[in-house]
């Protein structure tokens, strides 16, 4: 008799834990649908949120300073509204998108993976997209969206709803930008001297050949790089623009059209570059050409970084000699970076809290200070005190103004062509085959698509 | 006549090795060999048995090109460390001022990461690196371009320094242990018959560690063989040895590239494999050649 209470307790009790889960995820598509629909206040949200308790946030952490920002002042801003916040530091941003992917695919769905938030753009972004792994349209519904203009006829506000060429539909949030500057050490290279367009580097390097090279593809520094080449040798002569439209659109036909000049100038480039013609020095990341631009080694350097030169003199990971330089003129490729939040986020509310926190004025006012990251949020959104504030937080540049910057931009590169430019530039370049481009980008596309 | 018990005892001790090899080394072996030929489900592929994975990559200019440089790299590093590690051994036999501490100082190598020697060779012997720098210094050269480059060729004399450095004292090590429990009493007795330095070390010595000494060569050779990082950072670029390749391969965004990197550390596998295989063989026809099997 009571050996069978006792098992009939322990089946109900097994029961009850296998039901749990399922009520945490119909709990957690609830709170879905209701906040999506605009039936939940922000106070509502802020309490399941402290009921939360936690929220994982996975970011790039190649950045010393953004990890100790998020550290000191995000996880106690979080602290105080009764959230702890779990850094994840990655190497890539595309392992935590890998993550979401597999945990989705092995049925973990809403309110059940191990993902909250994620910083990332581009690439990263249209996977999530593609594969309808994201949370829906919150960006609008958090009161710090106010601070982004999303009115999609005004060109200003292009970067907020889209991302690489990708509409965002609200479902990740602005929160920093940046652009592809160029430096250049002063020690070495005077300003009468510094190139202006590509074909002015070319000089420049056969008067100082080994002077320059760039971070090699499949890295989006290197991408960057040749995404602008291909910007400045476009033959129509419509710069960023054609590059704007989805591989489906475009074709690669026309999009070997386009890219035939600009590949033909890196392959004839080669030979300049560090290491000369017989062994050509690529570097594999920022830090090893970092490395380099120290050393002397190379004259220029150029990634991501409109306040780079400030805080890298300050870091000593530039030489302190070094400069903003406006190269190449008028093709500056300028981008956002987002927070999203895939759909099957285990702390949904803790996680809007965070993107609504990043959004805020202090957030970027403090980021902008403490680790030199461009703003997310607009700046004619703001009331103009707050916005004057947002621009005296800002590092000083070296060598141009930031109207100068502002000048030369150029919008950066669909995210389904950069695939397929980078594997144009391994083929066509690296390993200098001989088959002709239209052909290399239709099997990098079909290999791409399979 | 007793019947054949199973000895339980020895089953369990070795229960825990057979546990670890056939999960973790042979499950991952079969799974790759699976994933290699197209059974890869958690991509989303399944095209088993599918050999067109090597098919391409053993039809690419790029592989073969990599092998050579692996291969290179490998049996050149490994047949210094060789040379230089048996020379230590017999010359630490002699006992010289200092020799205690040289005895401590020379394992050093042994202790210190393959990741810090590589910091160490780009600290080094890089273009802006101490060595650069101190010719600069001295005024022999005026430019980082001007120092010849050591490292990033594929010539590989950074790699090789690295594994030579690694390596040495791992075999003199070996070697080392093995003149110590031999004593001196044969090469004494050839040397009081007339034999010269030279045939004394290779009619008596050699033979005496020969078995420590190959076994230790052939440890060295399978892991420079495989190795990842010193060409990685130090290597020329493309064309890569095999394993950056797997690995460029493993870290591409498009995940069909999955599979050609399981084929590449497959067929590096496979050479080496094959390598260590040819290499026992023609030791034990050496060995049985000299009646000493």
């Amino acid at each position: 008799m009571r050996l069978a209470r006792i098992s009939s307790l322990l089946a109900g009790a097994a029961l009850a834990l296998l039901a749990l889960p399922t009520w945490a995820d119909e709990a957690d598509a609830q709170f879905r649908s209701q906040f999506l629909e605009g039936a939940l206040s922000w106070d509502q949200v802020l309490e399941i949120a402290r009921a939360e308790g936690q929220v994982q946030f996975y970011y790039w952490g190649g950045d010393d300073n953004l990890n100790v920002w998020v550290d000191s002042v995000v996880a106690p801003a979080m602290a105080q509204l009764g959230i702890t916040l779990r850094a994840n530091r990655l190497t890539a941003t595309k392992d935590a998108v890998d993550l979401v992917i597999a945990e989705a695919g092995a049925g973990r769905g809403i309110g059940d993976g191990s993902v909250d938030a994620i910083w990332l753009n581009g690439e990263n972004f249209l996977a999530l997209d593609r594969q309808q792994l994201l949370f829906g349209p919150f960006a609008q519904a958090v009161p710090n969206g106010a601070n982004f203009a999303w009115d999609e006829a005004d060109p200003r506000a292009q970067l907020n709803s889209r991302d690489f060429g990708t509409p965002t539909g609200g479902q990740e949030i602005p929160w920093s930008g940046e652009q592809y500057v160029c430096a250049a050490n002063r020690a070495l290279l005077p300003v009468a001297d510094t190139p202006s367009t590509f074909e002015e580097l070319r000089t420049y390097l056969q008067a100082h050949p080994g002077k320059f090279t760039y971070v090699k593809p499949p890295h989006y520094l290197g991408n960057t790089f040749v995404q602008q080449v291909l910007y400045a040798f476009n033959p129509d002569g419509t710069g960023a623009q054609p590059f704007q439209k989805s591989l489906d659109e475009l074709g690669t036909e026309e999009l070997a059209r386009l890219s035939q000049p600009g590949l033909d100038f890196l392959k004839d480039l080669e030979p300049l570059l560090l290491g000369g013609p017989d062994a050509v020095r690529y570097p594999e990341d920022a830090a090893a050409a970092q490395g380099l631009f120290r050393n002397g080694e190379i004259h220029l350097h150029c990634e991501f970084g409109l306040y780079a030169v400030a805080t890298r003199r300050d870091t000593g990971a530039y030489p302190e000699t070094a400069e903003e330089i406006i190269f190449p003129q008028g093709q500056m490729i300028k981008n956002k970076s987002y927070i999203a939040i895939p759909s099957n986020t285990p702390n949904p509310a803790a996680a809007l809290v965070l993107a609504d926190y990043m959004a805020s004025l202090e957030a970027q006012i403090s980021k902008l200070e403490l680790v030199g990251y461009p703003a997310g949020i607009d700046p004619w959104q703001l009331d103009p005190a707050d916005a004057e504030r947002l621009a005296a937080a800002a590092p000083p540049h070296f060598g141009v103004t930031q109207d100068e910057l502002d000048a030369n931009i150029a919008a950066d590169t669909n995210a389904s062509l950069v695939d397929v430019i980078e594997a144009s530039w391994l083929a066509y370049v690296e390993r200098k085959s001989t088959q002709p481009l239209a052909q290399i980008m239709a099997e990098a596309a079909a290999a791409l698509a399979r | 006549m007793e019947q054949a018990r199973l000895d339980w005892g020895a089953i369990l001790a070795l229960a825990p090795v057979t546990l670890v090899l056939g999960l973790l080394f042979c499950g991952a072996l079969g799974l790759a060999i699976g994933q290699s030929l197209g059974f890869a489900p958690w991509y989303g592929i399944n095209t088993f048995p599918d050999f067109s994975h090597f098919a391409r990559l053993w039809s690419a200019p790029a592989f073969w090109a990599g092998l050579g440089l692996t291969l290179y790299y490998g049996v050149v590093s490994t047949l210094m460390a060789l040379v230089l590690g048996v020379g230590l051994a017999l010359a630490l036999r002699k006992s010289f001022a200092g020799r205690r501490l040289f005895d401590h100082v020379y394992k050093l190598p042994l202790m210190i990461p393959y990741g810090v020697a590589i910091a160490l060779a780009v600290l080094l012997l890089g273009n802006g690196g101490i060595a650069s720098r101190l010719l600069a210094w001295v005024g022999v050269i005026s430019d980082p371009a001007q120092f010849p480059r050591l490292i990033n060729t594929h010539a590989g004399w950074g790699i090789m320094a690295v594994y030579v450095w690694k390596q040495t004292p791992f075999i003199t090590l070996a070697v080392a242990a093995v003149l110590a429990g031999m004593g001196r009493q044969t090469q004494e007795a050839a040397a009081v018959l007339g034999a010269g330095r030279v045939r004394i070390f290779w009619e008596i010595t050699l033979p005496q560690i020969l078995p420590g000494l190959v076994s230790a060569a052939l440890i060295c050779l399978a892991f420079n063989l495989g190795a990842f990082e010193a060409p990685f950072i130090l290597g020329g670029g493309y064309p890569d040895t095999l394993p950056v390749m797997a690995w460029r391969a493993f870290n591409d965004a498009d995940y069909g590239r999955q599979l050609e990197g399981t084929a590449i550390a497959l067929s590096i596998a496979l050479v080496a494999g094959a390598l260590l295989l040819l290499s026992l063989m023609a030791y034990r026809a050496l060995e049985r050649r000299h009646g000493r099997v």
